[in-house]
């Protein structure tokens, strides 16, 4: 039952991707590379980030045009079995950020725009992050300091976002701030001047982040995506796209590591017998086994969501980022314990994944977090109090 | 399978269904029909027992089909048979009668089954202990063309209303535990002679739906016997497979994903967040993550069930799935139980006037184990994930081999 994908019922052509990105991995970064790039700045190489863009990691968002394509016409769905199979490798790379900038980009930039920006960033040269969250770590535009003022020399953007991934290697980024108290996203080119990027590390092996700073940097003006003061929509569309593919990539990494300890345990002999024979690990073994389905079922429901638009995206959303965010972690916590002292060592590779899977809990909202999100939504279909 | 399986495609079994079922079923907005009517009214029809061979009163189609056809009930809301009595009788009993009776039991027993003429039961656990099913000590002892029957059953729900119930009892001591059970068609209707059937008090007091059933030299026809003599444990597996899908909503016990239930239940997520605003609890973080995890587990039970349906179609979940959706959903419901003592603190718990039962979360709690130790207690479910989901290795055992007589006299206290 384990190794089964978020999505039943793929295409073959949708079945070959998967196995591809699955090679890809395993020979160009396998988790011994994840060791090796664990000390480097960036976290990984720009041209196996080429390499990876060539196959397919960059372009799925993009209109064919801009040398972009998906496989079957579900974006979210298309992307979540790379995501899936980056959970599993710990694949290094601003997946992420760049996908979910492509995203933004192609549904709402301007023609200038899309024809500067997302050719470079399909083929890997350019890498645009999304500049969202401030020093309070509140994944909303709702109480962004970051502002747009139109003067007399053009728009001007000042304030400081922070947790932004992959912030070191990014050349540009698409930030979320306020015109006019407005939510409005621009690009900016991060050589630009006014522009200052402090980078930073985060707890998994090859994902960096950093805090971007803006004085009066200008933003060309057609590089606002959607409209001064109209970026609400595409705002909440973009966390829908990330939260999905982090779900995604959540049940990867479970998966992979409910695997590799079965596998591990299935040979470990204590009091005479195997130690998976024991009640007490199987039992929380088969909770970890339905926690996994669940996950499973949920991130295909949510990438599906998002693909068509469902009005109900954003309950669906805080209900996956809450329950899968929990339990996938959960899973990968249970896993050290079953696997005994060798699991809290550098040696042993789960702790990699348990890296990664608390990176991803806190990133764009933890469980607890969602679970306040639903009770206002919940909450708002109440009648007022009696 | 049928030939009306494979010369009707869903397509085709969807838009005759179609026309039926507006035509036929009530709305759900109309007051409740008895699931017996609606049951013989399907089966009258040719929509009773899709998946079961039309020679023994189905109408010879495939378990999609069958989904198919309460699919589109749902989403025509229109009313369709409900409730345990049926959902054990077609959903779980009838299908093990389908999978190991002969011929004469399946033209003789199905038919009536389908149509909600005569309702069915398994007599499974008895008094000393329901998760060791094997352990079976109900006595059935041949005699010429004969069985006698002796010894007690219980947690069997609703054998009070029931026409038959499927007993597992043991018909040689000296065989292995598994090796010497037989399962049997027993008459339930009160003038069987030497059979006593008493219901259970449960916890809130009530009557319930459990009983315990005594067998005094009950004699039946041998052609009662569902399987071989000898084998019945392989049938009670198949029972058991049974009714942890029904239990799930998914295989024969499929009737759609019944949302009126929950949203009709006085703890669902928005009640809890009435009650807990009433009580001026609800800036609890606490309490607020606490109704959110059950409208997150309601959330998660049908989209987890459902992909296991998609995956048993597409043949990426074979064998016993039931088991995780049976546990995901028993142990959720004791957390929604949680959740609504503490949005309604001393008030679900004491009330005015004499009312010595009431309809509370005190009087929930007191009940909400009976989903994770009935149909195979969460443990049981946790194994079977665990050994034949996961093929993880089976705990050693001690009775091994050992004749079931030998088994009971080691149990006995050594002094």
């Amino acid at each position: 039952m384990l190794g089964l994908p978020v999505q039943l019922g793929m295409t073959d052509e949708q079945e070959a991707f998967r196995e591809a990105v699955r090679r890809f991995i395993q020979t160009e970064v396998p988790l011994t590379k994840v060791r090796d790039l664990y000390e480097s700045p960036e976290g990984h190489e720009r041209a196996w980030w080429q390499q990876a863009a060539r196959l397919g990691w960059t372009s799925l968002f993009v209109d064919e045009r801009y040398g972009g394509g998906s496989l079957s016409g579900g974006q979210v769905r298309d992307a979540v079995i790379l995501a899936e199979e980056i959970g599993r490798g710990l694949a290094p790379g601003p997946f992420l950020p760049v996908n979910v900038v492509a995203a933004g980009v192609s549904e709402h930039g301007s023609e200038a725009l899309k024809e500067q920006l997302l050719p470079a960033l399909v083929s890997g040269e350019a890498i645009a992050v999304w500049a969202f969250a401030e020093r309070a770590g509140r994944w909303t535009v709702d109480g962004s300091e970051s502002a747009l003022e139109d003067t007399g020399d053009g728009l001007l953007l000042t304030g400081a976002k922070h947790y932004v991934e992959a912030a070191g290697s990014a050349t540009h980024a698409l930030v979320t701030a306020r015109w006019r108290g407005l939510p409005t996203q621009v690009i900016v080119d991060l050589d630009g001047t006014g522009v200052s990027v402090r980078r930073g590390r985060s707890i998994d092996m090859v994902r960096r982040f950093g805090v971007i700073g803006f004085e009066n940097a200008l933003v060309e003006p057609d590089h606002v995506v959607g409209g001064l003061g109209e970026a609400a929509e595409a705002i909440q569309r973009q966390v829908q796209i990330a939260v999905a593919l982090q779900c995604a990539e959540l049940v990867g990494i479970a998966d992979r590591t409910l695997e590799f300890t079965l596998d591990y345990g299935r040979d470990r002999f204590a009091f005479g017998r195997s130690i998976l024979s024991f009640q007490a690990l199987k039992h929380r073994i088969a909770d970890m086994a339905q926690w996994l389905e669940a996950s499973k079922a949920l991130a295909g429901a949510l990438a599906e969501a998002v693909d068509e638009s469902d009005p109900d995206a954003m309950r669906l959303l805080h209900v996956a980022k809450a329950y899968v965010g929990d339990k996938a972690t959960r899973i990968v916590d249970d896993c050290v314990q079953i696997t005994g002292g060798i699991g809290v060592t550098w040696e042993h590779d789960i702790h990699m994944y348990n890296r990664r899977a608390a990176l991803l809990r806190a990133l764009y909202g933890s469980p607890e977090e969602h679970k306040e999100g639903l009770y206002r939504l919940l909450e708002a279909t109440v009648g007022a109090g009696r | 399978m049928s030939d009306a399986a494979r010369t009707e495609t869903l397509g085709e079994f969807r838009r005759r269904s179609e026309d039926w079922i507006a035509a036929n079923l009530p709305p759900r907005s109309a007051p409740p029909e008895d699931p017996v009517d609606l049951q013989r009214l399907l089966f009258d029809s040719g929509y009773a027992g899709i998946a079961f061979p039309e020679e023994y009163g189905g109408a010879g189609l495939t378990l999609e089909h069958q989904q198919v056809f309460y699919d589109l009930a749902h989403e025509l809301g229109r009313q369709v048979p409900t409730g345990t009595a049926l959902m054990v009788s077609v959903g779980m009993l009838g299908p093990t009668i389908l999978d190991h009776g002969g011929h004469e039991a399946k033209s003789r027993f199905l038919p009536p089954l389908l149509r909600g003429d005569d309702l069915w039961i398994q007599l499974l656990s008895e008094p000393r202990g329901g998760s060791d099913m094997a352990g079976a000590r109900t006595r059935l002892t041949r005699d010429g063309d004969s069985y006698v029957l002796s010894g007690s059953k219980m947690w069997s729900t609703g054998a009070h209303q029931s026409d038959y119930g499927l007993c597992l009892a043991r018909t040689d001591w000296e065989a292995p535990k598994h090796r010497g059970l037989s399962m049997i068609a027993v008459p339930l209707a009160p003038a069987t002679p030497g059979l006593v059937v008493q219901q259970t008090r449960s916890a809130d007091g009530t009557m319930g739906d459990f009983c315990e059933e005594f067998f005094d030299d009950i004699i039946l026809p041998s052609e009662n016997l569902i399987g071989e003599e000898n084998s019945g444990w392989a049938v009670a597996q198949t029972l058991l497979f049974h009714e942890r899908n029904a239990v799930a909503n998914v295989g024969y016990g499929y009737i759609g994903w019944d949302q009126s239930e929950s949203s009709a239940d006085a703890y669902e997520p928005r009640s809890l967040i009435g009650v807990a605003r009433q009580r001026g609890v609800d800036g609890s973080a606490l309490i607020r993550q606490l109704i959110a995890d059950v409208f997150i587990e309601e959330t998660v039970l049908p989209l987890t069930s459902a992909r296991v349906m998609t995956g048993m179609t597409l043949g990426t979940h074979e064998g016993q799935w039931g088991s995780l959706l049976k546990l995901q959903e028993s142990e959720a419901a004791i957390e929604k139980v949680r959740a609504a003592l503490a949005a309604c603190g001393a008030e679900g718990v004491i009330w005015e006037g004499d009312d010595i039962e009431l309809d509370n979360p005190g009087t929930e709690w007191l009940l909400a184990r009976g989903g994770t130790l009935s149909g195979g207690s969460s443990e049981m479910q946790r194994n079977i994930i665990s050994e034949r989901l996961l093929g993880l290795p089976r705990e050693p055992s001690v009775e091994r081999g050992l004749a079931f007589n030998e088994v009971l006299k080691r149990q006995e206290p050594s002094e």
